[in-house]
């Protein structure tokens, strides 16, 4: 098959689900790869709070305990890119995008304040909406198709998927990433921490980016 | 101007869930105006109910230990499909052979098309699942001890 | 035919999906929201249901667990956010709570019975015992055992996965692997569960 992304390198097999590697989707690996590489081994940064008017600045504090339960949980979201870059089935992307989801909560949650846990209680609830459309989205692919796989998908011999259904795909990754709307995540990124809330973007950027490949191929 | 506006709105993150739950709503309308959907007949592991049998709505397979003839979508990765699909516990093989209502108890077993499904021809779908989950815990666990110190 | 009885019921569960994301873009509570949230994930497994294949009833489980599972974080954290911490939490005056044999007999019929049964249901009834057991004792217990099985019978279940995919012919090793991990899971975590619901002394 030649897909969207250009025709696949190589196949992984795990059963029904097959995991391909397209120029395309390896490219997108290989920057999922290489920032939670990039995760693992930094240290993390301390936000600094300047003081106006004044030569003088203050460093905030942050409890080790906390600081990698973030990595951790960046760590995690890292994977879960990584993962949703390459899979080959309509359902277990929608599965590894709510990982992701989850994920980018997780890596703010845990931050002792309060407007920046208002903030991720919010993005949560966007995020466990978007699973909506996206579950949705997936069934409604497998039922007019009879098949949830994007290789078999490719192919011009299946009827067509309705274009609202890959709507519904789009509207429930944007919800999980909030990819187009960086305004709306301004709030999170008070967080301090400098590799881990940049894994948020990131990976949200990634999974935009993989779902357009998606839509195109059906 | 109004992208001023436009941005200052959706900068409140309180805002945010409306705006979702109102484009969700608009879709779901537009997918209603655009009903009826084509169903594709030949589906993958389809379901077929054969009232007379013991494990009514899931009887797929044979006896246990043989191979059980189910549709999946690539057969040449899972050489052992159906295995799984026509193996009951010893406790539910003699509950099926005394009584004409097991039926849904063989989803409780290990054994079975769901158990087939879930772990073996698509396994990375429960994997994802569970790490979601496991995910979800962690982070429970950790603000829930965060709070007594 | 199939094809009309397919639009007719994604008529009928998108309607309700509308009904639902319109009362979420009105309400303006966050607990409110939280629960009209769950309210809509009703919809998304309803589309998956009319599937109607075996298919259907195997994503089902995935895409209710990952609801269940954000629902849990995200109370966590609502209750994080508006201070609700420190709040003691009584346990109800049952009395079947307070004799101290019955909760010890009640919970081992469960325990036996969920072990009997193995698997998903047989885990969430066992899980059901030990809740019920932890819940009915006044002292608090010490996490760290639970949270050990529990990431070991995940290991387990990975374990079992990587054995289906790699060497199919051993699948009832797989098989058993899988179930045996499943049913530790779902009880430790259920009894994690009734660990955080005790109150802190």
């Amino acid at each position: 098959m030649i897909g969207a992304g250009g025709s696949p390198l190589r196949y992984l097999e795990f059963g029904d689900i097959v995991i391909y590697f397209s120029p395309y989707t390896l490219a997108l690996f290989l920057l999922a790869l290489v920032f939670t590489v990039l995760v693992i081994a930094s240290k993390p940064e301390r936000q600094l709070d300047i003081a106006f008017g004044a030569d003088a600045f203050t460093t905030k504090d942050i409890g080790l305990s906390e600081m990698r339960f973030r990595r951790f949980m960046a760590i995690a979201c890292g994977l879960a890119s990584m993962g949703a870059m390459v899979t080959g089935d309509v359902f277990d992307f929608c599965l590894f995008t709510s990982l992701v989801g989850i994920c980018n909560v997780g890596i703010v949650a845990a931050v002792k304040s309060r407007h920046v846990q208002g903030a991720a209680f919010q993005y949560g609830l966007v995020a466990l909406a978007g699973t909506v459309p996206l579950f949705g989205g997936a069934a409604i692919v497998a039922a007019t198709t009879g098949t949830l796989s994007l290789i078999e998908l490719s192919s011009t011999l299946l009827p067509a998927v309705p274009l609202v259904v890959k709507g519904f795909l789009v509207l429930g990754v944007m919800g999980e990433g909030m990819a187009p709307f960086y305004a709306a995540k301004a709030e999170m990124f008070r967080a301090p921490g400098a590799p881990y809330v940049i894994m948020c973007s990131l990976s949200s950027l990634l999974i935009f980016l993989r779902v357009i490949e998606v839509v195109l191929q059906m | 101007m109004i992208i001023q506006r436009i941005s200052r709105f959706i900068s409140n993150f309180e805002n945010l869930m409306p705006i979702f739950a109102a484009a969700c709503a608009v879709l779901a309308g537009i997918a209603i105006l655009s009903l009826p959907f084509v169903y594709t007949e030949d589906q993958l592991y389809p379901k077929n109910i054969d009232r007379e049998s013991p494990l009514d709505p899931y009887d797929r397979g044979g006896p246990p230990f043989t191979q059980a003839d189910i549709v999946l979508q690539y057969p040449e990765n899972s050489p052992t499909a159906g295995f799984v699909t026509a193996y009951l516990t010893p406790f539910s093989w003699a509950l099926a052979n005394t009584t004409l209502h097991t039926g849904t108890t063989i989803v409780g077993h290990p054994g079975g098309i769901l158990d087939e499904i879930l772990y073996n021809t698509r396994g990375l779908d429960t994997v994802v699942e569970t790490t979601i989950l496991f995910i979800a815990f962690a982070i429970a666990s950790y603000i829930f001890r965060k709070g007594s110190p | 035919m199939i094809g009309d009885q397919y639009s007719w019921g994604l008529l009928v569960v998108l309607g309700s999906a509308v009904i639902g994301f319109t009362a979420l873009s009105l309400e303006k509570d966050d607990l409110h929201r939280l629960l009209l949230v769950d309210l809509v994930e009703i919809a998304s497994i309803g589309i998956i249901a009319l599937i109607g294949t075996d298919l259907a009833e195997a994503l089902i489980l995935p895409g209710l667990v990952v609801g269940i599972a954000e629902i849990l974080a995200l109370s966590q954290i609502y209750l994080m956010k508006e201070d609700l911490q420190d709040r003691p939490v009584r346990i109800p005056a049952i009395e079947v709570l307070q004799e101290s044999p019955a909760p010890l007999i009640l919970s081992t019929i469960l325990i036996v019975y969920g072990i009997i049964l193995s698997g998903f249901t047989g885990g969430a009834v066992a899980g059901l015992g030990a809740l019920f057991f932890i819940a009915a004792r006044s002292r608090s217990e010490d996490l760290h055992l639970l949270e050990l099985a529990s990431g070991l019978s995940w290991v387990l279940w990975i374990a079992a996965f990587f054995v289906f995919m790699f060497l199919p012919e051993y699948w009832y090793l797989a098989l058993m692997g899988a179930a045996v991990g499943i049913l530790i899971k779902v009880i430790t975590k259920m009894s994690l569960m009734g660990v955080m619901w005790e109150a802190e002394p």
